[in-house]
């Protein structure tokens, strides 16, 4: 359905996701989770992987979902909500917004053989993914979106890899709308969900969603740290439509990784007394590579 | 070295280190995450390797992976992570791989909850997995029986070719209690050469290893089963472990119980006993093999009323206590499965009301 400029840019708030859930205080996947059912509207289905998400957000007597939920297990929200999709189409109801969720390992992990599947069937789903870098409703472990360097449960000497760029990925398999966004703006997250719900075919949106607990900083620098992450270059915001990386957000002033990884417990070994050991230079150079790849 | 207080999981990482196992692959999952945790600082120390998967599905051929080429390997999981490897197990028994899994078993089915429970009996010592395998399951009431039981399951294993199994529950994983560990095995299985893919190095060998699991004539697919079957039957003649429990008195019922929920049973036992009531228990340490003949004897004795498997599940093992028992005695069940243990008193309740 096309929505005029207006409307996409309209910041919703219908509380379709209600507070009082238990999520931490400070948590960036309630505030983006928040976004996302308000942008999405009453005539939606969400299907959501396990995780902090489901755990915070789905116990009797207190759920926060005012829309129709449907919870299964990491691996499988996007098959769920492509079975969803065929059934809807196989009954002829509809039409409605189906939204499969998840963390790290629902999207870039154990879940990926199911989000492939997915897009490329072309189900007319959208999956939204909440990024925030380790598994942490288990006890912050590494996941394949762990940064260079983090310190996790399982990476205690700081994590060796770099992260998976899923988004890159998604875009890959061809689907119509690819989209990154970080809970600092509500504006633009919100506009990014209208915008995919108003395509047919699969999409993907990507939500950088700060941990408090896991990456090790106070609740009230979550939004700080989503601009920062994105000043850096640690964290590009871009859609790519039909292929066609648009609407690049550029960077007002560039900052340098110090600022952003000073700020968080898990990158505190990559200081000596103050001083940043080589791993912090390797962390700029993949912020280097991102700005000059989507010239931020 | 003296006894040490530590919690379930990391002791039963501990041990395997103990045990000489330098890989060990993992994926995180509550109520054993901290086995992984604690390895992953462990391992580096003493030149091991610990590899995180991307899912249980790539834990459980990662292991496949590295049993072949003769290595010593574990993995720890829960419930569901068990059930997302029940393809690799059954791949792995017919490859015939030595391989020990850890399953601190949390309530289910489906995602459940993350409490303990036993309900992971039938997946263990029934199949879980396709086709005619079977594990051999040892099953710790305690976290040094836990840190015993790692230590005895990769020569287990090595002896026989076979996956084995510990089949431990939440409480195990994550209680505290002092152990205190034995000396070190060596950290390569002496007999690898009989399983250990060597590519085309005949010179001291008649026959090539293929690791497989792919038999297309029947012929040879049945004789396959056979072998596997033999093992598995030895395995009956020489396994079975058990610990019986008041057992010399003339007692009026048999418990049969096991892990956790057999401590609970022992109180109720005790306390019966101050009271003047008899009544015996048969802990199975091995639930694959079951200790099918010692429980029929201890069904059979005269004054014995009743049978009663006391297990957090909805009633699995007590299928298997019925076979044992084969109308000696009648058999009962008590049980729960939503992460509560039942307590002393309602054990006593539930075996008085069964007896005369």
């Amino acid at each position: 359905m096309e929505q005029s400029a207006e409307e996409l840019n309209k910041i919703e708030k219908k509380d379709l996701f209600t507070s009082g859930h238990r999520a931490c205080g400070g948590c960036g996947q309630a505030l983006a989770a928040r976004l996302v059912a308000d942008a999405s509207g009453e005539n939606t289905i969400a299907c959501v992987a396990t995780g902090c998400l489901e755990v915070f957000s789905s116990p009797y007597p207190d759920p926060s979902w005012r829309i129709p939920f449907l919870h299964s297990l990491f691996e499988n929200a996007a098959a769920v909500a492509s079975g969803v999709e065929a059934a809807y189409k196989a009954l002829n109801k509809g039409p409605v917004n189906i939204i499969a969720q998840g963390g790290d390992g629902s999207t870039a992990d154990i879940g990926f053989q199911c989000i492939s599947g997915m897009f490329e069937r072309g189900h007319n789903v959208l999956y939204v993914c909440y990024d925030n870098e380790a598994y942490m409703n288990t006890g912050v472990q590494r996941s394949s979106f762990t940064p260079l360097g983090a310190r996790t449960s399982t990476t205690p000497m700081g994590n060796k890899t770099r992260k998976k760029n899923m988004p890159l990925l998604a875009a890959d398999h061809g689907i119509p709308y690819v989209a990154t966004a970080t809970v600092d703006d509500f504006r633009d997250l919100q506009r990014k969900v209208k915008t995919a719900l108003s395509i047919e075919g699969p999409k993907y949106i990507h939500i950088l969603a700060p941990c408090p607990l896991g990456w090790g900083h106070h609740g009230e620098l979550s939004v700080q740290i989503c601009r920062l992450a994105k000043d850096t270059g640690i964290f590009p915001i871009y859609e790519i439509i039909h292929g066609k990386v648009s609407n690049v957000r550029k960077i007002p002033v560039k900052v340098p990784v110090e600022e952003y990884l000073k700020l968080q417990g898990r990158f505190k070994h990559l200081f000596k007394k103050g001083q940043p050991t080589p791993e912090v230079a390797e962390i700029q150079e993949i912020a280097n590579q991102n700005i000059e790849r989507f010239n931020l | 070295m003296g006894k040490i207080l530590m919690k379930g999981n990391e002791a039963i990482g501990e041990a395997a280190i103990r045990a000489g196992c330098l890989n060990y692959f993992a994926y995180p999952i509550t109520p054993q995450s901290e086995v992984a945790e604690y390895l992953s600082r462990r391992m580096p120390e003493v030149g091991g390797v610990f590899l995180q998967g991307e899912s249980e599905v790539a834990v459980g051929y990662m292991l496949f992976g590295a049993a072949g080429c003769g290595a010593r390997v574990l993995t720890t999981s829960s419930s569901p992570g068990i059930s997302l490897m029940s393809e690799a197990i059954s791949y792995i028994s017919s490859a015939e791989l030595p391989v020990v899994f850890v399953n601190i078993v949390r309530g289910g089915p489906g995602l459940g909850g993350i409490l303990p429970s036993q309900a992971d009996y039938f997946q263990a010592t029934k199949g879980g997995g396709h086709g005619d395998y079977r594990l051999l399951v040892l099953a710790p009431s305690g976290v040094q029986e836990a840190v015993d039981m790692v230590m005895m399951a990769f020569p287990l294993a090595e002896k026989y070719r076979n996956p084995v199994m510990i089949l431990g529950d939440g409480l195990i994983g994550q209680m505290m209690e002092p152990v205190e560990f034995s000396d070190h095995l060596k950290s390569e299985p002496s007999n690898k050469d009989d399983w250990a893919t060597n590519g085309m190095d005949t010179r001291n060998r008649k026959e090539r290893n293929l690791v497989k699991s792919l038999f297309l004539d029947a012929e040879l697919l049945e004789e396959h089963n056979l072998v596997l079957k033999a093992k598995y039957d030895r395995m009956k003649q020489e396994e079975v472990r058990y610990e019986p429990y008041n057992l010399e008195t003339d007692y009026r019922a048999l418990v049969v119980s096991y892990g956790t929920m057999s401590r609970v049973c022992k109180t109720a036992i005790d306390n019966m006993k101050a009271e003047g009531i008899e009544v015996a228990m048969i802990r199975p340490q091995t639930l694959f093999p079951f200790p099918i003949d010692p429980i029929r004897a201890a069904a059979a004795k005269d004054g014995c009323q009743a049978a009663i498997s006391i297990e957090l599940s909805m009633g699995q093992m007590v299928e298997d206590v019925e076979r044992s028992v084969q109308g000696k005695c009648p058999v009962h069940w008590h049980g729960k499965a939503g992460g509560e243990i039942p307590t002393p008193e309602e054990v006593v309740d539930v075996i008085k009301s069964l007896i005369k």
